[in-house]
This record gives structure tokens, C-alpha cells and sequence, in this order.
């Protein structure tokens, strides 16, 4: 699968409504930095909308129209913010957690099996060549990044996999501010379970140095 | 129904605020929303309260409706994804309102980002391109959302030939999708 795909069964999954609530927050934040992503999720909408327009009947059989004109129970909504306002407020004020110097990073408490992460990078600080556990995927909220597969700015979008190796650096001007979801190593069971899940924990521990 | 008789109704409902336009918007598409919660998996009873909170959003915030931007069925699609996301998430005690997030979304998105015509020749395509199984399946997959072994089992094919026509499907999909 290329980058491509993996992007649009990410745009389509979220427009049939699938996601878990981490990678909904980074493709909702996806589709509003990025007009193309944003024009594809439109259009698949329209296609799901089609499938409703012609969709089967089954009627309700306590519910009139006149209930859903005066409906006590309902509550309409504050208006809010962009989803990465909403969700983590003023960024600036989140205790980031320094990784090494130039390099910090901030984990949601999000109840999910993937992990959502913001990354800040100070302007020119690169990241030593890595590969990764799972599949990762970055999108730049702020500034950008290089590395040996081209330039990432605002609103685009970069998906790792185990066979990617890369050395990212920041942006010599503004460094950058990145929005990741990384999915969790698979977690082993059976016979032979808690061998593999020992041997995934010290490749873990490995890899965080 | 015709489409563009809904489309008026919805008019009178955003100029107006017509009940009977209403009344019309509400029999064509109540029985159609609360089958997608069925679709889903909701059972009936549950199904019929998250349809009648759809058809009160569509009364109660008409006004976001933007026929620039979407198809009515699109808009009405849309608002009832989000309440089953939001259905969901309820029940597995994520606190986190997905149903915001998506409005703000469909407000934010600039008007001409698709002229009318683009879109409806992309789906056209889309739709000249993909055989009835393929439609089948497109609408199992990512409408009703059901896994791909349920497709397997309802459509009594193989499951990897499930996972290889989505896979095709969705590559195909790709070329229109620009």
C-alpha cells in the first residue's frame, strides 16, 4: 500500500464514522489544514449521502415529526474551536515533556488503543535515523519539516511504517509542531504470549533511548 | 420524493420555519435515518430516539445547512454519522464530543472548495466505474459499516475475496478522487 491509500482509507473511515476518538481528533485536524484531503472526505460524503437518499425504510413506530419540532430533551451545542484548540486548549500551556534538547513531545490522556502525541521541534533540531514499532503518522500543525523523502509543511501529512527509515530536521526558520498517532504494537496471546510480549518490551525499551 | 422538492422544503424550513415543510423532510428521511441505525447495529428502540435527535437538528439548526456545500441527503448523512459516533462513544465511556468537532468541520469548510458540478461528476464517475457488487459492498463496508466477514457471510463469498474486492475498490477510487 502506498501513502496515498493509506491517506483516503484514513479520510474515508473517518467519513463513515469508524475511528476510534485518536485518530478521529488527527483527521479531523487533517481535513481542516488540508483542502484536498477536505475536498476528498466531501465528495465521499456525498457518496455515503447517495446511499441514504436510496436507502431502505423502516419506520418508526412511535415518532412524529411534530416530536422532533418539540423535542425537550434537546440540547444544542456551544459553539467551539478548532478540534486541536478544543481538545488540548491553549498549546503554549501544555507541560511538554522534554525528549532531548530541541525536541519535546506531549501525550494525550485519550482512552484509545492508538497513541496521540504533539511533537515540538526547535527550528534546525533533526531526529537520529529510526524506524518504527507500528504504523505512525504525522501531520504538521505549524512551520515544517525535510527528510530523505521530501518537504512537510502545514497540513500535510507523512505515514511510517516498519520498513521507513528516516532523519527528520526541522525547519531552520520556525522549527515545527506536529500532530502523531502511532499504533500500538500488537499484543501477543497464547502459548508463547508472554515470551513475545518480554521480547517486545526490551525492543521498546531499546528504542526509546 | 423528488430531490428537488426536498430541497425546497428545506427552504421553506430555513426562510419560514414551515412545520408542514418539515412534516415532508421528516417522512421521507425519518424511516431512512433510523434503518442506518438499525444498519449500524443500534437496536430499534435506541434507533428511534437517535432518529428523531437527527430530524430535531435538522429543524433546530437549518440554518447550517448550506446547499453549496452539500447535498441535503449529504447534510442529513452527516448529522446522523455524528450522533452514532457520538452513540458510541457514550457507551464506552469516552468523554469527548465528536458531534462539535464535525459541525465546526462542515462550517469551516470554505463554500468553493468543490464547485457543485465537480462533485457530482466525480460521483457519477465513481458510480459509471464500480459494478453493482462493488456499490454493494462500498455501502456494507463504510455506510452500514459492517466487518468484512459479515460481507463474507450476507454476500456467502470468501472473506479474502471481501478484503481483495475493497482493496481493488478503493484503489480504484483513487484515480477519481483528485
Amino acid at each position: 500500500m502506498n501513502g496515498t491509500v493509506v491517506k483516503n482509507q484514513l479520510i474515508f473511515d473517518f467519513a463513515s464514522g469508524i475511528l476510534g476518538p485518536a485518530k478521529s481528533l488527527f483527521a479531523s485536524t487533517y481535513l481542516q489544514l488540508n483542502s484536498n484531503a477536505s475536498k476528498i472526505g466531501s465528495t465521499f460524503e456525498n457518496m455515503l449521502g447517495e446511499n441514504l437518499m436510496d436507502n431502505e425504510n423502516i419506520q418508526p413506530k412511535n415518532l412524529k415529526y411534530t416530536d422532533c419540532i418539540h423535542n425537550a430533551n434537546f440540547k444544542t451545542t456551544s459553539t467551539i474551536k478548532d478540534p486541536v484548540t478544543s481538545f488540548f486548549g491553549n498549546l503554549n500551556n501544555l507541560k511538554w515533556k522534554q525528549v532531548y534538547k530541541g525536541f519535546k513531545e506531549y501525550t494525550a490522556s485519550i482512552d484509545d488503543k492508538d497513541e496521540l502525541k504533539l511533537i515540538r521541534m526547535d527550528p534546525g533540531v533533526s531526529v537520529p535515523l529510526h524506524s518504527h514499532g507500528g504504523k505512525e503518522y504525522i501531520l504538521v500543525l505549524e512551520g515544517s519539516f525535510c527528510d530523505e523523502y521530501g518537504e512537510y509543511s502545514k497540513g500535510d501529512i507523512q505515514i511510517n511504517d516498519q520498513k521507513i527509515k528516516h532523519t527528520p530536521i526541522a525547519s531552520k526558520d520556525v522549527g515545527c509542531i506536529c500532530l502523531s498517532i502511532t499504533e500500538k504494537d500488537v499484543i501477543f496471546f497464547g502459548k508463547y504470549g508472554s515470551f513475545l510480549n518480554l521480547f517486545t518490551f526490551i525492543k521498546s525499551f531499546f528504542k526509546s533511548k | 420524493m423528488e430531490k428537488s422538492n426536498l430541497d425546497m422544503s428545506m427552504k421553506r424550513i430555513q426562510i419560514d420555519r414551515d412545520e408542514m415543510a418539515f412534516s415532508e423532510i421528516f417522512d421521507f428521511f425519518a424511516p431512512k435515518v433510523n434503518s442506518y441505525f438499525i444498519q449500524n447495529g443500534i437496536k430499534f428502540e435506541s434507533s428511534e430516539e437517535l432518529t428523531q435527535e437527527v430530524l430535531s437538528t435538522v429543524w433546530v439548526k437549518s440554518n447550517l445547512y448550506d446547499s453549496n456545500k452539500s447535498a441535503l441527503s449529504t447534510w442529513i448523512f452527516t448529522i446522523a454519522r455524528n450522533k452514532k459516533i457520538d452513540f458510541f462513544r457514550k457507551i464506552s465511556k469516552i468523554d469527548f464530543k465528536e458531534e462539535d468537532i464535525r459541525e465546526f468541520l462542515y462550517q469551516d469548510r470554505e463554500v468553493n472548495i468543490i464547485e457543485e458540478n465537480e462533485a457530482k461528476k466525480q460521483i457519477e464517475k465513481i458510480n459509471n466505474e464500480l459494478d453493482e457488487q462493488q456499490k454493494i459492498i462500498i455501502k456494507m463496508n463504510f455506510f452500514e459499516n459492517k466487518s468484512h466477514k459479515k460481507i463474507a457471510d450476507e454476500l456467502e463469498i470468501p472473506l479474502g475475496t471481501v478484503k481483495s474486492r475493497i482493496r481493488h475498490i478503493l484503489t480504484k477510487m483513487q484515480g477519481f478522487l483528485r
